[in-house]
């Protein structure tokens, strides 16, 4: 039976109760009016015959059985009464816990969406994403020809498909062009996948092809926000890239999940031609596979290693050194150092709810010790051991269902700050779901806790001597040396626990505004960046790019405030994606594979002085270094050293180690070496070409501002753009510093993260000591008062309460050093480009602790100044 | 146990058995279960009114006897009680009980 309908009949089953009753008293007191009585008179006796109605009401009650219910919601009505008196109290209380649950409930449901919950794939427990591996990218992707291999062969793993990410231009006549995030993926792609279309269909077997693969599949979110969700799109001709292509679906809503490949605006076919078919150095195919429910996987975990091994053998100048595998395709949400940061974070949130509890404990076991003699009162008057605890178990559990409240707040509040800060270009971000496991979490954590930390000094009073406290007066409450010492343990737990974290977080801090902060051969202050992607249908020809470029550079050089403009394929602060193996000319060859890789950016001329990379030797690219002039080359100084030692590299010359006809090109310069503000460690060789022999569609743009605020040419950037091709969608436009900051905005969520964590813990331990120690004041008034009488000065007693609470959190502070070491420690292993040794750090971080203990205990040191002997001792 | 108006207490127990019995008989409300105790017991016994209300609702809550409201001959709303099919059993056993307790207390009385 439900509770509602349970207290509807108990209502109903009440009143007829008094009905009945009210009918027998009625009755008798008829038959003592008929035998003369008054009527007064009659009812009077009729009552006192009857016996006490309440009394008897009550134990019918008991007769049926639903007293249980009646019990419990009289015992949360106490409570209810109980807290109300004492409101700080509460409000104290349910703050801790739902804090302490809160950035526990947050970090389960970060945890809960990113790792536990599957894809929303059917069967997505089968599907994998299949890595060619190298030492330099464990998760990496496959060239063409391997993947036509391995789909050729995929029967003794199951079935495979491919898919490829790059930036695309969308243009309709009208409407400003912008860049999307586009895909190109294989016919079987989406069947493996288990998705159809919403509207229209997905890609057929035979359109991906090369001549029918002018077709796009729009994601949900495109389709609602550029084309306003209309379905007539279908059928309709966009274009892409400048080409035109034809609509022919929109994909599920469902299919924009963060998680996986929610970011994609649209996805067009994957066509392969002859000559890309035969292709097996340019990698960027991502594999993904549903595996044969038929074979287990160490069968085809084993098949998928043969095969790579088989091909790395017969194509060891590219495939030397990679190895196959497979991942579940659900554990690839977060990348490889996401467990190791989520139970970090888990951790740390632990932390915090270790010092809720504490608190938690501290207060109730503070409040259980103030109601001791009431307790002892009760128990001598005859109340029953369930009698006793039952109201403050009620308590508990009331203080846990609004803590648990509270904690389900901060959840929801967490997500929607996460999916604010991680919301990207075109609209997609981190969106963290709640479910019912969050809700389970929030509230089990918080009865667990309420009630363990309720029950305690529950327990605790029980224990007490009846006579002893009973005997003890007011001062019912000191309790026993043991409880004392246990309470200012929990003090020095607390700041222990606090110094983890604050330290933790202070390290990471620094660590990450060092790296964030870093612009190691390179500047940005001054510089105004945006990339671009030339639609390959105008700009066809390495020529047309170059006349863009120059016309560019011009148009840009002559904005007023502009130094200087490069243009290049990669910024210096972000990662270059393009590697490259080379050989020198003169030296012998090295074993296929084992050439030395550098990172390659191509670059203008006046690019080095807008970016400030200083040339250490030799000279940066000019303008006779066009398209058919002979290749050059600039090298870093890591590189230099190492291929040339104490030889000047100016005039050596390299080649592509893969190139089919070996093309020598001199080295003209030795730039510094450029290291990008990510962790990981990047620092490699790097190699620089001119741009104008290698034109590059999509590229980065850099000017350099002087005597202006950078972001104040961001303006005349986009209009002089504009002008120079109103059909091409900037991207990214912004200061350099801006763009830097936006890029690491993980690092920031997690800095801020850590923060939080951190403030929450410091300020939780500092209530924590202020609430003992004023507690500790309040029941040593007496003793303070004696020692006033016999000459002691306010001075003495107010250091005597101050020297109690800091040693606490001194040694706290100390032990919590340890703590704060490892979490460091911790972090470097993650992110290894982060440097988390510092002192200083750890230093002030004790200070600050040591500060606010001292505040926390100064406030009620203070009222020492104010006991008056007399009256503290009169009150005895 | 002898009060000194002349009057019995009941003993411990008895009373579901005589409301059992009674209700064995006719169907009853509670004020009607009273007055036939009195009638029957020809006032000899006291029984303690409103003790007998918990006492019936227990029965009910176990099943022994189901109530009914209905309309008194005098026009007023009343619940009446009427015996189960487990409640018949009860009284079996329990009128079993008794007499066989009474033999022994009997017997004991008269020999020890």
């Amino acid at each position: 039976m439900g509770l509602l309908s349970r207290l509807s009949r108990r209502r109903r089953l009440e009143a007829e109760m008094a009905e009945e009753m009210r009918f027998h008293l009625e009755q008798r007191a008829a038959d003592y009016a008929a035998d003369g009585m008054s009527e007064e008179e009659a009812r009077y006796a009729a009552r006192r015959r009857f016996g006490n109605l309440r009394s008897l009401q009550e134990s019918a009650r008991d007769a049926r059985g639903s007293r249980w219910l009646e019990l419990v919601l009289k015992d949360l009505r106490l409570a209810l009464r109980q807290l109300a008196k004492s409101p700080g109290f509460a409000l104290l209380a349910i703050v801790t816990l739902g804090l302490g649950i809160g950035a526990n409930t947050a970090m389960f449901n970060l945890v809960n969406d990113t790792m536990l919950r599957p894809l929303p794939y059917p069967e997505s427990g089968q599907l994998d994403a299949l890595y060619r591996a190298t030492a330099q990218d464990p998760d990496g992707s496959f060239s063409p020809a391997d993947f036509l291999d391995l789909q050729n062969e995929a029967a003794g793993y199951g079935e495979v498909a491919a898919y490829t990410m790059a930036d695309a231009s969308l243009s309709e006549p009208g409407r400003p062009a912008e860049i999307a995030e586009a895909a190109r993926a294989t016919a079987s792609f989406f069947p493996l996948l288990g998705v159809q279309a919403q509207l229209g269909r997905v890609f057929q077997t035979g359109e991906d092809v090369p001549g029918r693969d002018r077709i796009v599949l729009l994601s949900q979110r495109t389709w609602q926000r550029r084309f306003e969700g209309r379905p007539d799109v279908i059928g309709r001709t966009i274009r892409v890239d400048g080409e035109p292509h034809q609509v022919v679906g929109v994909l599920p809503a469902w299919f924009n999940d963060w998680r996986h490949l929610g970011n994609v605006d649209f996805f067009r076919p994957l066509a392969l031609d002859e000559r890309k078919s035969a292709d097996r150095r340019s990698l960027g195919l991502r594999v993904v596979g549903r595996h044969s429910s038929a074979r287990p996987r160490a069968e085809t975990d084993a098949f998928l290693a043969r095969l790579g091994a088989r091909l790395a053998a017969a194509h060891p100048e590219v495939n030397g050194g990679s190895t196959w595998h497979a991942v579940p395709l659900d554990s690839t949400v977060i990348g490889h150092d996401g467990p190791v940061m989520l139970s970090m974070l888990i951790g740390l949130s632990g932390l915090v709810l270790l010092i809720a509890c504490s608190n938690l404990a501290n207060f109730l076991l503070a409040r259980t010790m103030a109601r001791a003699r009431e307790f002892a009162l009760r128990s001598a008057l005859g109340a029953s051991r369930s009698q006793l605890l039952r109201p403050l178990i009620a308590e508990s559990l009331v203080l846990a269902l609004a803590g648990g409240a509270v904690a389900i707040l901060i959840a929801v509040w967490f997500n929607q700050w996460v999916a604010v800060r991680s919301v990207g270009d075109n609209g997609e971000g981190v969106v963290l779901g709640l479910n019912w496991a969050v809700f389970a979490w929030a509230f089990a954590a918080s009865l667990v806790t309420a009630l363990a930390f309720g029950a305690a000094p529950a327990l605790f009073a029980m224990r007490l001597n009846l006579n002893d406290t009973l005997k003890s007066g007011g001062r019912g409450s000191l309790g026993g040396r043991g409880h004392q010492r246990f309470r200012q343990a929990l003090i020095v737990g607390q700041f222990a626990l606090a110094m983890v974290l604050l330290a933790g977080a202070g390290l990471f801090l620094r660590g990450l505004n060092e790296l964030i902060s870093r612009r190691s051969g390179f500047e940005s202050a001054r510089l105004v960046t945006a990339s671009y992607l030339l639609p390959a249908a105008d700009y066809a020809t390495p020529e047309k790019i170059t006349e863009f470029h120059r016309r560019t550079i011009e148009r840009l050089g002559a904005l007023s405030g502009v130094a200087s403009v490069g243009i290049s394929s990669f910024t210096p602060f972000f990662h270059w994606a393009d590697t490259r193996k080379f050989v020198v000319e003169g030296r012998e060859r090295p074993e296929a594979g084992r050439e030395p890789a550098a990172l390659v950016n191509a670059v203008t001329p006046r690019y080095f002085e807008t970016v400030g990379t200083a040339l250490l030797s030799g000279r940066p690219f000019g303008e006779r270094d066009s398209g058919d002039a002979p290749r050059v080359y600039l090298v870093n100084q890591s590189m230099a050293r190492n291929l040339f030692g104490q030889e000047d590299p100016v005039g050596r010359r390299l080649a592509l180690a893969s190139g089919e006809a070996q093309t020598w090109g001199e080295i003209v310069g030795v730039a510094v070496d450029v290291q990008p503000p990510e962790p990981g460690e990047t620092l490699t060789f790097q190699v620089y070409v001119p741009m104008a022999q290698e034109p590059q569609r999509g590229s980065e743009l850099v000017v350099r501002s002087v005597g202006v605020e950078p972001s104040s040419l961001v303006a005349g950037v986009r209009a002089a753009m504009a002008e120079l091709d109103p059909d091409l969608p900037l991207r990214k436009l912004a200061s350099a510093d801006a763009r830097i900051l936006r890029a690491h905005y993980q690092l920031g969520v997690l800095r801020d993260m850590l923060l939080a964590f951190a403030l929450l813990g410091l300020g939780l331990a500092s209530i924590g000591i202020y609430g003992v120690i004023a507690r500790l004041m309040a029941q040593r008034t007496s003793e303070f008062a004696i020692r006033l009488a016999v000459g002691a000065t306010v001075a003495d007693v107010s250091r005597l309460v101050l020297t109690t609470g800091v040693r606490q959190a001194v040694a706290g502070s100390a032990l919590g050093l340890m703590g704060a070491i490892v979490v460091a420690r911790l972090i470097a292993g993650v992110y290894p480009g982060i440097r988390t040794d510092s002192p200083g750090i750890l230093f002030g971080t004790t200070l600050v602790l040591v500060a606010v203990a001292l505040l926390a205990c100064w406030i009620p040191a203070r009222r020492a100044a104010r006991i008056d002997a007399t009256l503290a001792l009169r009150a005895e | 146990m002898k009060s000194r108006r002349g009057k019995h207490e009941l003993l411990p127990g008895t009373l579901d058995l005589l409301v059992l019995r009674l209700l064995s008989r006719e169907e009853l409300h509670g004020w009607g279960i009273t007055n036939k105790l009195e009638l029957l017991s020809k006032s000899a016994l006291q029984v303690d009114e409103g003790s007998l209300y918990p006492a019936l609702y227990r029965m009910e809550e176990k099943g022994w006897i189901t109530a009914e409201w209905r309309v008194t001959e005098n026009n007023r709303r009343a619940k009446y009680y009427s015996l189960t099919k487990a409640g018949r059993r009860q009284l079996e056993t329990e009128t079993e009980n008794w007499h066989s307790m009474s033999a022994i207390i009997a017997q004991v009385l008269r020999e020890a």
